[in-house]
Parts: structure tokens; C-alpha cells; sequence
């Protein structure tokens, strides 16, 4: 057990802000001690296009948690959103080779290193390999197959790849705050490792980040990720609807959007009007309820649309037993879960952050980081099965998480 | 079949980005973080260099005992065998006795074997091997002395002469000059005993071996005549007997100094040379200071009596009332 505690950043570079999160981590536990959050310049959807203004507000974010948590960041945890990251399913099979049938370590890392080696096109970059439930001779094994009897084994990777420049803006940005990019973790995972339970996961959950420049999701089946993905479409794309419709500008969108949105059209009365501002100042002037409704309400169905055609057969009613949980800046429009249980036709709710988180940190913007903290070194365990056998830091976090 | 994993391309992962940025890929802040890095990095440095330099001072101040100690010699095969004795063993019998296997090392030989070898022969009374490296074998002998000898039938038609200690250890002689051996004392009225097919000692030499010094010491004109000396009464009476070349038997206690014995002795013989018509045939020193004395029948008178066949009860004293103390 380590005696010297280990201070990890979570980072996520958003379209609309920048949020890092320092946990300390003492041997034993995980605590959240430092908060930063940063508007966010210099990224699209996602993804850096103005180095030097995405740098500055990053490290300010960094700066400012540091200093709320009274200590330096030593490693950093970095989400990755973006509309160029895309994931494909592979899966490979061997016949056990022992005379006895016994499945041993062999074919297990055999099976996994077959699956995982489809080659990806020029400038792709791996970022997740995600297991799927290994099967022995077609019968589901939720955990490790070793020393059970069979002859066939398979196993499937969902891959998650990405451009291999845009991923190198990111982890440099951070390098430019001379801190280790030690993990990276796609956005969706993070997030839906913090909005669902695992009994949601092993039932079959859909977790929705809806970001401000990207929608990130993630299919659960069977207790691990099954299918991700993201849409470069998010919150930004509605203020941007209002702003083209009512002819407005982005700024003035979006106040309407945060007050008056709606993913469902519930304004009946067409005179029914709101006020820009409501402050009677020079300029401010009336919109349509129904108008700003109709317009907010199109955009959401379609984006949840999009997501619902992107998971194509892999969803499905009957494999999302446990629904839709969102999550994000946009899940805050109000009657999103509704509109989301329509079109995935399963029940749908917002996900609530833990009741072990602070109240500062509860709101679903934050989902993203906190998970990013918990889910990173969980994934960092995974790959390193030795340091859980001698019962080290990562085993420790597992135990951690098993716990929860 | 499985397919080989092994020969699998590995695919390109995001932990294969480089994570070097240039200092000007840096914020301010970053920067100052490399500094602060370097800083601390320098600093570690220069303690770990200060303290590796304050314990070469520490160690180069002790007192350096690495000059007294001699270096490290290979062993080489044994070359020369080197012997100090004190008595007459020699080179070759050493070379025999030891018989060293040609071309074994210094360090391959069995030193306590090879002394065990030595001390088998009962004229080698301590025995000290040393190995002078590289190739030198040292042999330190302590020898015993003969003071008697006595023959021992070995076998039907061989008789083997033998020589006795001062500790009572029969042993054969080696190396000793004949003329020096002619000079020793049979010894007479033993009986040897043997253990694991070695001669145990025999008991009481102590005291012959004093008396026989002595005499050749104090008296050694009355040494060089005696020819036989017999220990049959020692154990019973404490006498020893000694017979001379001239037929004269001689008996000294143990219980009575042998120099006063000896000083009696050589007085009676002086008396007796005053009547050179009467022989001495017996003399007993061993009853204190009366010294009854034999003498040998005159042969020239054939009508005289024939002597007594009890020497002790018969002779009449000579000398009387002789008193040395």
C-alpha cells in the first residue's frame, strides 16, 4: 500500500468550459480536494483549434485547482470527446489448448490479442479497448474464463480510435502545464460510470453526455460498455438554431435557450411571448414561447435521433431494460427525459451525481471529471495485472470501486 | 489451429504520442514548473554529490589497514618440503613418510592427515605443518631419544631390535649413528603388550631413564660397562637391575636418590679394586645405607666353599656404616 499520497488531475476540455478536478488518492480512498473550471477558448466540438488560447485557459482551470487544493497536481487524467473519435467491433475465437479442456492464461491472452489486432487506417490512433463478456462455447462468462472447461473461447473488443493529431493536441496542451498525461479516458465512459449503477449496467443502460459541442454516449449490456460513440452535435447547435431562427446573436441565444428551452413543446398559446432580458433596458424586446420551444424541442429529438440511429441493432428495448440516464450541460433543458423516452422508447431520467459528492461539485456538467477520476485508474488497473496481484495502488482502487 | 498471436502487428495506441513539448508549446506557468523541476532535480543532485563526498571524506580520515594486508596468493602445486628437527630424521624420510601425490597443491593437502602419518612413527613426538605460499610445505619436528634398546623376536628367525624412550614409547629407530645405538642398555625383564598393532609404552621408564642420565652424566665410566638393565622388580619392589660387562649385578631402588646410590656405587668399587683377589659379583644399593655385596667364588681355590645361592642374605657388608647425608 502506498504511504505517499498520489494527487491526480481530471481534466476535460469542453466546447463551453474547461473542468479539472485534483483527487488525492492516500492509499485507502479518493477524495476530491481541489475544483477549477475555466470558460472555454480556442475548442470546437471538442477539439483544440487554437492551441495557444485552449492552453491558457486549461492551465488556468489547472492553476486554479492547485490552488484550491493546496497541492500540485503530479499526473493527469484527460477526457477525450470529439467527433473524429470512432469504434468498430472485433472479435476473435481459439480452441482451448489443453488436453483437459482447462482454460488457462495462454488462451485467454490469446483470444484477447486476436481480437484486438485489427489494423486501423493511417493516422489512427487506439484509445480504448473495451472488453465485452468473454463466452465459453456461447455461454456468457462475466468474469475471467481461466480454469473453466471448454473448447472454444471468444472474446470481442469494442476499439475506440481516433486522429491521431487531434489526440496529440490534447495531451498537449496538458504538457504545456508540464504534467504526465497518464490516462486516457473517452468522455462517455466517465461520465456513464458516474450516472449509472452497476445493477443499470448489467440490466442494459444508455448513458447520454449531452456536451455543449458533442454528444457522447455509451451503450451498457451485460455490466461493461458494449457500444460508444460520439455526435458532434450538442447545446451549442441549439443556441445556434435560436440564434438563426429568431435572428439572434449567440450570446442572446443562449440566455433564451437557458431560460425558456425545452426538449417538448409545451407552450399552447402562439401570443404567448417572453422577454429577451426582462429588464426593460434599451433593446430588449419579445419572442415567441412556442417559437423558442419548437425550435429547441426539433433540434433535441433530432440529436437524440441521430444517437438512436448511430447505436443502430446494438440497441434495442429489450437490452436497455435499465433505460436512458442523461447527463451534461444540455440535460438540463428541461423535459429532455421525456423527449429521450420517446424516441428510445424506454424510460428515461436525468442521472444523479452520488450522494458522496460534495454539493459543489453536484451538477451534471461535473459528471465527466469526477468520473474521469474514478473510471482512469480503474482502466489503469485493468492493464496492469500485476500490480493487482501484489496488491498495489491500482488494487487498492479496485477494491475501491467494488466497494461502491 | 489458433493463429499465432505473436506474429500479430501491434496496433498504434494514444500512449505512442510523445509527451515532450518544447518550452515554447508552454505556458508561463509551465515553464516556471520545468524550472521549479530542474531546480529541485539540480538540488537532489547536489546533496547526494555532497553527501557521497562528505562519506569519502569520513572514510578517506579512518585509518587505512588495506597497505598491511598482504595480497591474495594463488596456491600452486606443493614444490619444496622444508624440515626442522631436532634430532635425525631427514628429507627423504619425511618425502617417504608424508608421500605427498605429485603435482597436489598446497591447498589440496590434508595437513592433519599428513601429521597423523608423521606421528605414526613413535620417533616423532610433535609434529607442526605449515603452508608457506605459493608452493612450500614446512615441517617442524620434535623427536624423541633413545636412553635403552631391547630385541623382540618378530618372527621365527628374526629378531628386531627396538629402541626405548624416555617416555616408555618403543619405537624403530631411524637415522641414528649405530656407534651411539651400540651404546645403549638392553633392557631386560619387560613385557611389551600391544594395542591396535602399536607397542604400548613401557611403564616405570621414567625412572630408568633417570637413573641411566644420571649415570652417564655422573658417572659415565661406570655407564659405559653396564650391559643389560632388568625392570623385572620394578613394578614389585621398585629395583632396578643392572648388569655390567664384568658379570657384576648392580641394584638400585627407586625409593633412594640414584646420584647417592651411584657415589656408593663407585666407592665400593674403589674398595673392591684394593682386593683385586676377590671378584664382586652382586651389589645392592637398594636397602639404604648398609650395601650388602656378593663376591664371585675364587676359582683358583677348589676346596673353598661355594658361594650362597641368596646373594641377599649371604654377602656380609663390605662397607659399613657409609653414611654420605
Amino acid at each position: 500500500m502506498s504511504s505517499r499520497p498520489l494527487f491526480i488531475g481530471a481534466v476535460e476540455i469542453g466546447t463551453s468550459k474547461i473542468t479539472t478536478l485534483v483527487g488525492e488518492y492516500n492509499g485507502r480512498e479518493l477524495a476530491i480536494i481541489g475544483h477549477g473550471e475555466c470558460s472555454s477558448r480556442g475548442v470546437i466540438k471538442g477539439a483544440v483549434v487554437d492551441y495557444k488560447a485552449a492552453s491558457e485557459c486549461t492551465h488556468s482551470a489547472l492553476e486554479q485547482a492547485e490552488r484550491d487544493a493546496g497541492e500540485r497536481i503530479e499526473v493527469v487524467f484527460l477526457a477525450q470527446t470529439g467527433g473524429h473519435l470512432e469504434g468498430f467491433y472485433n472479435e476473435a475465437a481459439v480452441n482451448v489448448k489443453a488436453a483437459d479442456n482447462m482454460i488457462d492464461a495462454t488462451d485467454i491472452r490469446t483470444v484477447s490479442d486476436l481480437a484486438k489486432a485489427k489494423e486501423l487506417p493511417a493516422g489512427r490512433m487506439v484509445v480504448h479497448h473495451i472488453r465485452r463478456p468473454f463466452r465459453v462455447d456461447g455461454r456468457l462468462v462475466p468474469g475471467t474464463p481461466e480454469n473453466l472447461v471448454g473448447q472454444r473461447l471468444d472474446v470481442g473488443y469494442w476499439t475506440v480510435h481516433g486522429q491521431e493529431q487531434r489526440l496529440a493536441d490534447n495531451i498537449h496542451v496538458i504538457r504545456g502545464f508540464n504534467l504526465e498525461v497518464r490516462e486516457l479516458v473517452l468522455s462517455s465512459l466517465a461520465s456513464g460510470h458516474m450516472i449509472t449503477t452497476p445493477e443499470d449496467r448489467q440490466h442494459g443502460v444508455l448513458a447520454i453526455d449531452l456536451g455543449a459541442g458533442t454528444t457522447d454516449y455509451v451503450l451498457y449490456r451485460d455490466g461493461s460498455p458494449h457500444t460508444t460513440g460520439v455526435v458532434p452535435v450538442g447545446g451549442s447547435h441549439l443556441t445556434n438554431d435560436l440564434s438563426i431562427g429568431l435572428r439572434l446573436t449567440e450570446s442572446q441565444a443562449e440566455k433564451l435557450k437557458l431560460r425558456f428551452g425545452r426538449a417538448t413543446v409545451q407552450a399552447r398559446d402562439k401570443a404567448d411571448k417572453v422577454w429577451l432580458d426582462g429588464n426593460f433596458s434599451i433593446g430588449d424586446r419579445q419572442f415567441p414561447r412556442q417559437a423558442i420551444e419548437q425550435i429547441t424541442a426539433a433540434r433535441t429529438w433530432e440529436l437524440l435521433e441521430v444517437v438512436k440511429k448511430k447505436l443502430g441493432s446494438s440497441f434495442s428495448p429489450e437490452t436497455c431494460a435499465a433505460g436512458v440516464v442523461l447527463t451534461g450541460g444540455t440535460a438540463k433543458l428541461a423535459g429532455i427525459a421525456e423527449t429521450a423516452a420517446k424516441v428510445f422508447g424506454v424510460p428515461a431520467h436525468l442521472g444523479e451525481t452520488p450522494s458522496w459528492v460534495a454539493e459543489n461539485l453536484r451538477d451534471p456538467g461535473n459528471n465527466t471529471a469526477l468520473g474521469l477520476l474514478y473510471y482512469g485508474v480503474s482502466a489503469q488497473h485493468e492493464r496492469a495485472p500485476t500490480a493487482r496481484r501484489r496488491g498495489g495502488f491500482l488494487a487498492n482502487v479496485k477494491r475501491l470501486f467494488a466497494s461502491s | 489451429m489458433n493463429p499465432p498471436a505473436s506474429h500479430l502487428t501491434p496496433t498504434r495506441h494514444w500512449k505512442d504520442i510523445p509527451q515532450q513539448v518544447s518550452p515554447r508549446a508552454m505556458s508561463s506557468e509551465g515553464r516556471r514548473r520545468v524550472l521549479r523541476h530542474a531546480v529541485k532535480t539540480i538540488g537532489l543532485g547536489l546533496t547526494v554529490a555532497a553527501l557521497a563526498w562528505g562519506a569519502y571524506g569520513v572514510v578517506s580520515a579512518l585509518p587505512d589497514s588495506s597497505g598491511k594486508m598482504p595480497g591474495s596468493v594463488k596456491s600452486a602445486p606443493l614444490h619444496d618440503l622444508v624440515l626442522v628437527t631436532d634430532g635425525v630424521l631427514d628429507q627423504p624420510w619425511l618425502a617417504r613418510t608424508l608421500a605427498v601425490p605429485k603435482g597436489a597443491s598446497l591447498m589440496e593437502l590434508d595437513l592433519f592427515q599428513l601429521r597423523g602419518r608423521l606421528l605414526a612413527s613413535g620417533q616423532v613426538r610433535t609434529a607442526n605443518l605449515t603452508r608457506n605460499f605459493p608452493a612450500t610445505l614446512a615441517v617442524t619436528l620434535a623427536e624423541r631419544m633413545p636412553v635403552a634398546r631391547l630385541q623382540v623376536q618378530a618372527g621365527p628367525d628374526d629378531r628386531l631390535t627396538l629402541l626405548v624412550a624416555r617416555d616408555g614409547v618403543v619405537y624403530e629407530g631411524v637415522g641414528y649413528d649405530p656407534k651411539m645405538v651400540e651404546t645403549l642398555p638392553w633392557l631386560a625383564g619387560v613385557t611389551l603388550s600391544r594395542q591396535g598393532g602399536v607397542i604400548q609404552p613401557i611403564a616405570g621408564m621414567a625412572a630408568v631413564s633417570d637413573l641411566l642420565a644420571k649415570a652417564k652424566l655422573e658417572a659415565e665410566h661406570l655407564y659405559a660397562g653396564w650391559r643389560r638393565v632388568s625392570l623385572e622388580r620394578l613394578a614389585s619392589d621398585g629395583e632396578i637391575a643392572v648388569f655390567t660387562q664384568d658379570g657384576l649385578t648392580v641394584t638400585f631402588g627407586t625409593n633412594e636418590d640414584f646420584f647417592r646410590q651411584l657415589a656408593n656405587l663407585d666407592a665400593i668399587l674403589d674398595a673392591a679394586r684394593a682386593h683385586p683377589e676377590k671378584a664382586l659379583r652382586e651389589i645392592n644399593l637398594a636397602v639404604g645405607g648398609q650395601v650388602p655385596v656378593a663376591f664371585a667364588p675364587a676359582a683358583t681355590d677348589p676346596v673353598a666353599a661355594p658361594p650362597s645361592r641368596t646373594p641377599a642374605s649371604s654377602p656380609r657388608p663390605l662397607f659399613t656404616g657409609l653414611h654420605r647425608n
